[in-house]
């Protein structure tokens, strides 16, 4: 314990001194917001708080309804106009005419997502397609759209990739097997897009929601089955004003990963993983907690499979 | 203080001896069915051989029906086994499903197949992006989806697995594979699920995560490679196939969830094991003591390889350079970690 009191200092002065990529912040105010999925739940959240916060927001969704609705409230909130485009993100040349409309971006905040809960074997592989080219290749569309002008920036100020993903990101949880599979794969596509496009002052985020208040979340409850409320039910859930306000704070100091509230951190701890960390602080933290965190986490597990072997035995 | 902390790690231990689950198992491969996906070249080969000597009785399924028919000849010569053949493209269900279905019910499933095409997503086109989360993503769920049914109504009351062929690059993101890596990643998102899935039936997931393999895939992937891709991944070394088979039955064998291949493997399966389950109380601890310890690992890495990244378009861009906090670099030339795999190893490939 004392080597470990005397250490500290030096840990967190290597810590200092290694943390990559460099922390930098980057400016909302006065600059263009892009987000997709955004004409309800945490994208329409978003919207309302980078919009207080002096940006001018454009905001993505397939129901023209739906976004002219949005656009409205967010009119008759802030008295300001908010650019609104259609397009399926499976379709890459309407994504692209979207954003080559809206203009060059600063903010990429790729929102957009589906989840339909159902073990594996009782799940249609339509739906299992459903969500990994929605919330995966659909990402994939956005961001190549977006790129070529993002890269091309007058301003030389820093900007932002931000990608939403989920806890069942974090962990694959029963019932999640297509849903975790397509958030997954949005972390391992940020962390070698990160790699690409440091040297374009490009920094990359990626947010991790608990369960939020949100119209997606009524439909999935709906059809969720019983073991995967068992195990993931019981976890907090959040106003999405609340995930909107930490997740633009996240963005504006680049985290890399952006967690919700104790149970949030002790998972981006768990799952730290070989993801770049700019705080030295937060590194620091990662590195004290992450033995307590990997007991939690075995606990964890061990509880959902005896519960799993207790449900199966009635 | 110090001694407090001792007399603490016997009461972690004996936690995790009671607690770890899912339970250890063993699974057997001699006698049993194991079917292989993208099994007529590469580490699907090397496992059919290494399968088919140790007394399995092996189906390869994988789109060249010649490849096949090599694959099954080579193994005949070797190992004096016949192994069954079945051709399909695992983007189409229906014809994996006949195969599974004429292959019969499966024992061990090794999901294998895979395309890498590394590049910058900037140059990268997104037909290459959407045909590597087909065939390795979409595809995984195709093989898992037909072959599942008859797996779980399997009568000889044995543990079976279902396995899936990963990647070090789905553990960690690097330069040049935004598609592989995320098709990769999406591989564990699934398994951490399904396990939970399948677990009551007695079926036993793993992961396997290889890092750069000795395959004609490989060699097709290295024509067109990024150099800065070569140079990051050069981090890790590379293995031949038929190694990595070896470690990968055996961690199948073990039902071991994660299924490193090298040294560095090891470490990066430590420092991402995040929500995995660990069936062994002893490797739990080992994650427990040094799980700070590799993390601090995997960020020297990460510092590393974004001095390289600055360093390298440094040299080759002449523009734009991220402003330093610390200590300056000497040199033009910024030489990128080796690690011990790649100084021992046996490949040898041109680097820059």
């Amino acid at each position: 314990m004392l080597i470990f009191i005397v250490l500290a200092p030096f840990l967190l002065l290597l810590l200092y001194f290694i943390v990559q990529p460099q922390p930098v912040n980057i400016p909302i105010k006065g600059r263009h917001v892009f987000i997709t999925g955004g004409s309800s739940g945490i994208g329409l959240a978003l919207a309302h708080k980078a919009i207080s916060e002096g940006a001018r927001v454009s905001l993505l969704a397939r129901s023209l309804s739906k976004l002219e609705e949005a656009k409205k409230s967010l009119h008759l909130a802030y008295g300001v106009d908010v650019g609104i485009f259609t397009a399926d993100v499976r379709d890459y040349d309407a994504v692209k005419r979207a954003v080559v409309d809206a203009g060059p971006i600063d903010v990429l905040v790729v929102n957009h997502g589906i989840f339909v809960p159902q073990a594996l074997e009782k799940q249609d592989l339509d739906e299992v397609k459903l969500m990994i080219d929605v919330n995966l290749m659909g990402s994939f569309n956005v961001i190549k759209a977006a790129l070529p002008l993002m890269k091309v920036r007058k301003d030389n100020r820093p900007a932002s990739i931000a990608l939403m993903s989920s806890q069942a990101g974090q962990v694959g949880i029963y019932g999640y097997s297509a849903y975790s599979a397509s958030k997954f794969g949005l972390r391992g596509l940020a962390e070698a897009l990160q790699q690409e496009l440091i040297s374009d002052n490009i920094h990359i985020s990626v947010i991790y929601p608990p369960d939020t208040e949100t119209p997606g979340l009524e439909e999935e409850r709906k059809i969720r089955p019983e073991m995967t409320n068992m195990i993931a039910g019981s976890g907090s859930v959040l106003k999405a004003e609340d995930v909107a306000k930490k997740t633009l704070d996240g963005i504006k100091s680049a985290s890399f990963s952006i967690s919700f509230k104790m149970e949030g951190q002790m998972l981006a701890i768990a799952t730290a993983g070989a993801s770049p960390q700019r705080s030295f602080f937060t590194a620091f933290l990662e590195l004290l907690f992450s033995p307590l965190s990997r007991l939690i986490t075995l606990l964890f597990l061990s509880n959902i499979y005896r519960s799993i072997s207790k449900s199966h035995a009635n | 203080m110090v001694f407090f902390s001792l007399i603490l790690l016997p009461f972690v231990l004996l936690l995790l001896y009671f607690i770890v689950r899912p339970r250890p198992v063993i699974i057997p491969i001699k006698n049993r069915h194991v079917f292989i996906t993208g099994g007529s070249s590469g580490i699907g080969l090397a496992l059919a051989h290494r399968a088919a000597s140790e007394g399995a009785r092996v189906s390869l399924l994988a789109r060249s029906l010649k490849n096949l028919e090599e694959a099954k000849q080579s193994i005949r010569h070797s190992s004096g086994a016949d192994v069954s053949i079945f051709s399909a493209d695992v983007r189409y269900y229906d014809a994996v499903q006949k195969a599974v279905n004429d292959a019969g019910p499966i024992d061990i499933l090794v999901i294998n197949q895979g395309v890498f095409v590394p590049q910058e997503l900037e140059k990268q086109g997104l037909d290459e992006v959407k045909f590597m989360l087909d065939v390795n993503l979409m595809g995984s769920f195709n093989v898992i989806k037909a072959a599942l049914p008859l797996m779980k109504q399997r009568m000889d009351g044995l543990p079976a697995s279902i396995t899936l062929i990963s990647s070090q690059a789905g553990q960690v993101g690097i330069y040049g594979y935004t598609a592989y890596s995320a098709s990769k990643f999406g591989l564990r998102g699934l398994a951490e699920a399904l396990q939970q899935e399948v677990i009551v039936d007695n079926i036993h997931v793993s992961v396997v995560f290889p890092p750069d393999t000795d395959t004609p895939g490989f060699k097709q992937e290295n024509e067109v490679r990024p150099e800065l891709t070569k140079i990051l991944a050069a981090s890790s070394g590379s293995m031949r196939a038929d190694e990595v088979a070896n470690k990968a039955l055996v961690g199948i064998q073990s039902g071991s969830f994660i299924v490193p291949c090298n040294l560095e493997g090891h470490m990066l399966a430590m420092a991402t094991a995040g929500l995995s389950p660990q069936r062994y109380f002893l490797m739990a601890f080992i994650e427990v003591i040094l799980g700070g310890l590799l993390r601090l690992v995997a960020l020297i890495f990460q510092w590393n390889w974004y001095r390289c990244i600055e360093q390298w378009h440094a040299n080759n861009k002449g523009e734009f350079a991220i402003k330093e906090l610390s200590i300056s670099t000497p040199g033009p030339v910024y030489v990128c970690f080796i690690g011990p795999s790649s100084v021992l190893g046996r490949i040898e490939w041109s680097r820059i």
